[in-house]
């Protein structure tokens, strides 16, 4: 078998690299990621005091240390049989929805934007923010980091410090706010409004209002008909803090839908003796292999797969914009991985409207939140939307609350199989009967799985951004016959 | 004037945390009234450069796995030459990326911060330890922060005092 390797350089943050598998008649067989896998958190955890998760955890990696402090959070409210006071509770997920724009912002205009505002066909050089700042103005640039300087203040203000909050306990949090604080935060809240509204109308102007990008995001090359993941309220609707977690088939119809506690009933992993990397896929369908189609229990868990596996947006502008998306891209579901771009900021819009929604409520001040835990601890499973995908904690102590398990699927994780689908379908594009086009295959490979703003830090560790890459065309005896680099002196 | 000092890296991830570590033990070595201000930042790309705005000169110390040099070994390094363990974000921009940005948009930044370097080893597992060798290191880096800061003081006065 012929043999691509797609590298990373490996002195960055550990060596991942994509692999493709040609088969005997030159076409791409296989692809898939391998990335070091960070070892040892179980271990490193088993002894510790329950307590210490939503700060040992924040500090897995500080990508989305937000993401797994309230997470972990939630595992103990469950651990301790706890439950918060309603103001610690909306509190909770106002802090999470200004971390939700906060990253969703960073995504969209420093990594996964560039690839649409400049044009899958502009250089490399310019595929970046630096090049969205020449085509569209260095107040754009100036907004973003205004709104992520918003983000980090308000998060520091809530959760007691800059990266890792120190704000979570079991029944509730450490810390109100006051009057004031409300005020300060609600009226952020307003501006970071504007400036999602403002994001997706930069994304109509530049790529809905140019046919070659639309039809890109409709491509064939770019489409995989899976199950769908995201969490619900009461209503269906999408929420990144507390619910159900709704499976919807290919088709958009409910396949599944369960509390978070019940997960390891329908998420399986899947080994694959030529990687260590642990597919999750839906138990109750099955796995069928790195395939797409309602018999295949490939699922993806994104922001388009939350749009997807929900009856809608629970505030108004983002329903608008929900529509909107889905009436120009012909009805849910949509399966077009590139459409993801649009869907976060479809979120974005929703999460600053959460926020605004969250921070108009004067319970917010309420001194009462806390409720102190009474029982004996023994188990815990807490989730929630992480940026990146579904979230899940699970803990199981000792009568003491001392740690003698611990579980954690990340956000990306859940999305190992649709990655290695999409780097196929890429890679299919453009290697044909042993003949690799080279011209563009890194960049359709980059493309391919920016869409997932993958992030390896906490699952394992790193890809994307800027890292290099390096592709190696091995022919069937070994030797090596063409190389293709990037970022690499 | 204050000179900022971050160390970068994640103390739980075994050898990545040199930085942090080599930044605490800086700041309990500085004489009183240095004004030095020192802080950890566990990412680099934009949140770094976000840390840096504001000041006018700068000394980062980060983790470095180059192969090139034994484990322990200090290095002096700067933004553009090599990328360190979080000068070259996987999730973000680069930090000379994300310094051209900060240039572009007319924020104060420093524009060429030292980065003290140190090759480690092992970081792909949890641990609150450094390898032995990391660990031995620390003094050196310490000395490697001073000499830094000295610089940056002499170049600073040259240019008051031509």
């Amino acid at each position: 078998m012929t043999r691509i390797s797609i590298d990373p350089v490996t002195r960055l943050e550990g060596h991942g690299k994509i692999e493709i598998f040609l088969d005997q008649a030159g076409d791409v067989e296989n692809a898939y990621f391998q990335i070091p896998e960070l070892r040892g958190f179980e271990k490193f955890c088993v002894g510790r005091l329950a307590e210490d998760m939503p700060n040992l955890t924040a500090r897995i990696c500080g990508v989305c240390p937000e993401a797994h402090h309230m997470a972990a959070t939630k595992a103990l409210d469950a651990l301790f049989h706890v439950e918060p006071p309603p103001a610690a509770r909306k509190l909770r997920e106002l802090f999470y929805s200004i971390f939700f724009a906060t990253d969703h912002t960073t995504h969209f205009y420093a990594l996964g934007g560039p690839d649409f505002v400049m044009g899958p066909d502009a250089p490399k050089a310019d595929r970046n923010i630096l090049g969205v700042i020449k085509k569209v103005g260095r107040d754009v640039a100036g907004r973003v980091l205004k709104m992520r300087h918003d983000g980090h203040a308000l998060i520091q203000m809530m959760g007691g410090r800059r990266v890792h909050p120190n704000w979570g306990l079991p029944g509730g949090v450490s810390r109100g706010i006051d009057e004031e604080q409300r005020q300060e935060i609600l009226g952020r809240g307003r501006e970071a409004v504007e400036f999602a509204r403002f994001s997706l109308k930069l994304f109509d102007d530049i790529v809905l209002g140019n046919p070659a990008y639309v039809e890109m995001i409709r491509s064939e090359a770019f489409t995989h008909r899976t199950y769908d993941m995201g969490t619900v309220d009461e209503k269906g609707r999408v929420n990144f803090y507390d619910g159900r977690i709704r499976v919807t088939d290919p088709a958009g119809k409910e396949a599944f839908s369960y509390a978070p506690r019940e997960y390891a009933s329908y998420v399986a992993e899947r080994v694959e003796p030529w990687t260590y990397l642990k597919f999750p896929y839906l138990r109750k369908v099955g796995w069928k292999g790195l395939v797409d189609g309602a018999d295949s229990g490939v699922y993806k868990a994104t922001p388009l797969s939350r749009l997807n596996a929900s009856s809608g947006m629970a505030t108004p502008l983002a329903q608008d914009e929900h529509d909107r998306m889905y009436s120009t891209l012909g009805g849910k579901p949509v399966h077009h991985t590139l459409a993801t771009h649009w869907a976060r900021l479809v979120e974005l819009l929703y999460a600053t409207e959460r926020w605004v929604e969250l921070a108009s409520d004067p319970e917010l001040t309420s001194p009462d939140v806390r409720v102190l835990p009474s029982a004996k601890p023994d188990e815990g499973v807490g989730c929630l939307e992480a940026p990146r995908g579904t979230l899940t904690h699970h803990y199981w102590t000792d009568e003491r609350g001392v740690l003698t398990g611990v579980n954690l699927v990340v956000g990306t994780t859940n999305n190992y199989a649709p990655i290695a689908l999409s780097v196929k379908k890429a890679a299919q594009a453009l290697i044909h009967k042993g003949t690799v086009v080279t011209e563009g295959l890194l960049d359709r490979i980059e493309m391919a799985f920016r869409a997932y703003d993958p992030c390896f830090g906490c699952a394992t560790h790193a890809l994307p951004g800027e890292t290099p890459f390096e592709v190696r065309v091995l022919d069937a005896q070994g030797r090596l016959v063409e190389r293709l680099a990037r970022n690499v002196p | 004037m204050t000179t900022l000092v971050v160390g970068l890296g994640n103390p739980l991830r075994g050898d990545d945390g040199v930085g942090p570590l080599v930044a605490e033990a800086f700041a309990r070595s500085l004489p009183p009234g240095a004004d030095v201000e020192v802080d950890e930042v566990p990412e680099g790309g934009l949140s770094l450069m976000e840390r840096l705005v504001g000041y006018d000169e700068a000394i980062l110390v980060d983790a470095v796995r180059s192969g090139q040099h034994p484990v322990g070994s200090v290095l002096r390094l700067e933004v553009d030459d090599f990328p360190t363990q979080h000068a070259a974000s996987s999730h973000d921009l680069s930090l000379a990326a994300a310094l051209s940005l900060a240039g572009s948009l007319g924020l104060r930044v420093p524009t060429r911060p030292p980065i003290v370097a140190v090759e480690v080893e092992q970081v792909m597992e949890f641990s609150a330890d450094c390898t032995p060798e990391v660990r031995a290191a620390l003094p050196t880096a310490v000395a490697a922060l001073h000499v830094e800061w000295r610089r940056l003081l002499a170049e600073r006065r040259r240019k008051e005092d031509p």
